[in-house]
């Protein structure tokens, strides 16, 4: 790519990352959402974390891995565990990396 | 009490500031092999701030895909920040500006949709908090871009210290806390198995994150009928 492409690709890429999340937002801000919409949405942030810790633990390299040999899924018993007795975010990720730390040593 | 939400936005953003210093990291030293300059790779991540975006266009371009192909794909990379932007709304409606509540939705990333949707659990939303968090995440992902571009033939790999779950261990701490209804966890589990089916047996899906946008649909339509 010519460095007029990456500018051009930067700016574009930028272009489509942000309307998505700025127009919704301008859209509805100054009007009263229906009781229906705003109840579906309300499930919205359920549902994408859900799909999301899903796709990084049973598919950490973009695809499904169910093997023995996927690390994520060995990390992610002791990380849950400590998610539901904490309910610390902080703690959660610290539980999260040092077990993934010691696994993958313990693997490798 | 702006200076205490403004530190709170900040405080919470630490674990998202964990999370984007491996990622970001990692970005730079991608785009910097895909043949960005410095600051180039700085600037995309200064506008972009979109993780798995910024991946695919570097990725793409340097495989040789057009820049129309590498647009096309980022805008359905995209398309799940429209939900969760929508989804804030009822949050932000008369506590904040309409045009603050516009402007500070630029920082909307998935890692910050899921913190401030945590807290307004519990609080009011506020223009310093959301600030505070908007902020620091986007200047972690800026500054982590820096290192990544500037000394990634320095470092090895981040894998050893247990870096690369950070992401993981975030969402599933969000995912903990947040989910509290039964609802809301049928809605979770049923869109944890249609984003694996779709990103599974759809070709793409799972590298443009298709799978991520139809499990939302999906899951949240489910919640809904649920609910009735």
């Amino acid at each position: 790519m010519s460095d007029l492409q990456i500018w051009l690709m930067i700016f574009g890429v930028a272009v489509v990352s942000m309307a998505p999340r700025i127009l919704p937002v301008a859209l509805f801000s100054r009007r009263e959402m229906p009781p229906l919409l705003k109840r579906w949405l309300s499930f919205v942030a359920p549902a994408v974390l859900g799909a999301l810790t899903a796709v990084s633990i049973l598919a950490p390299a973009g695809r499904l891995d169910l093997s023995a040999g996927n690390l994520y899924l060995w990390a992610f018993f002791p990380t849950v565990a400590v998610g539901v007795k904490s309910k610390s975010i902080f703690l959660t990720l610290f539980a999260g990396i040092i077990s993934m730390a010691l696994i993958y040593h313990l693997a490798g | 009490m702006i200076k205490q939400e403004l530190y709170q936005g900040i405080k919470e953003a630490f674990p998202i500031v964990l999370g984007y210093l491996p990622l970001g990291f990692a970005f730079g030293v991608m785009a910097r092999d895909a043949g960005l300059s410095a600051f180039q790779s700085i600037s995309m991540s200064a506008l972009c701030l979109t993780g798995a975006g910024q991946f695919i266009a570097i990725g793409m371009s340097k495989s040789g895909g057009s820049l129309l192909a590498i647009i096309l794909t980022n805008i359905l990379v995209n398309l799940r920040y429209a939900l969760f932007a929508a989804s804030t709304v009822p949050h932000l409606q008369g506590r904040l500006s309409p045009a603050a509540a516009t402007a500070l939705s630029y920082g909307l990333t998935d890692e910050v949709y899921a913190v401030s949707m945590n807290r307004y659990r519990s609080h009011e939303a506020t223009t310093a908090y959301l600030a505070g968090l908007v902020f620091t995440a986007h200047l972690a992902w800026i500054g982590s871009t820096f290192f990544g571009a500037l000394l990634g033939h320095f470092i090895g790999n981040t894998e050893q210290l247990g870096m690369n779950f950070a992401l993981p261990a975030m969402y599933i701490s969000l995912l903990v806390i947040l989910v509290q209804r039964k609802s809301e966890l049928y809605v979770a589990l049923a869109a944890a198995l249609i984003a694996i089916l779709v990103g599974h047996f759809i070709p793409g899906a799972m590298s443009t994150n298709f799978n991520i946008v139809a499990a939302t649909l999906i899951g949240a339509t489910m919640g809904v009928l649920f609910r009735e």
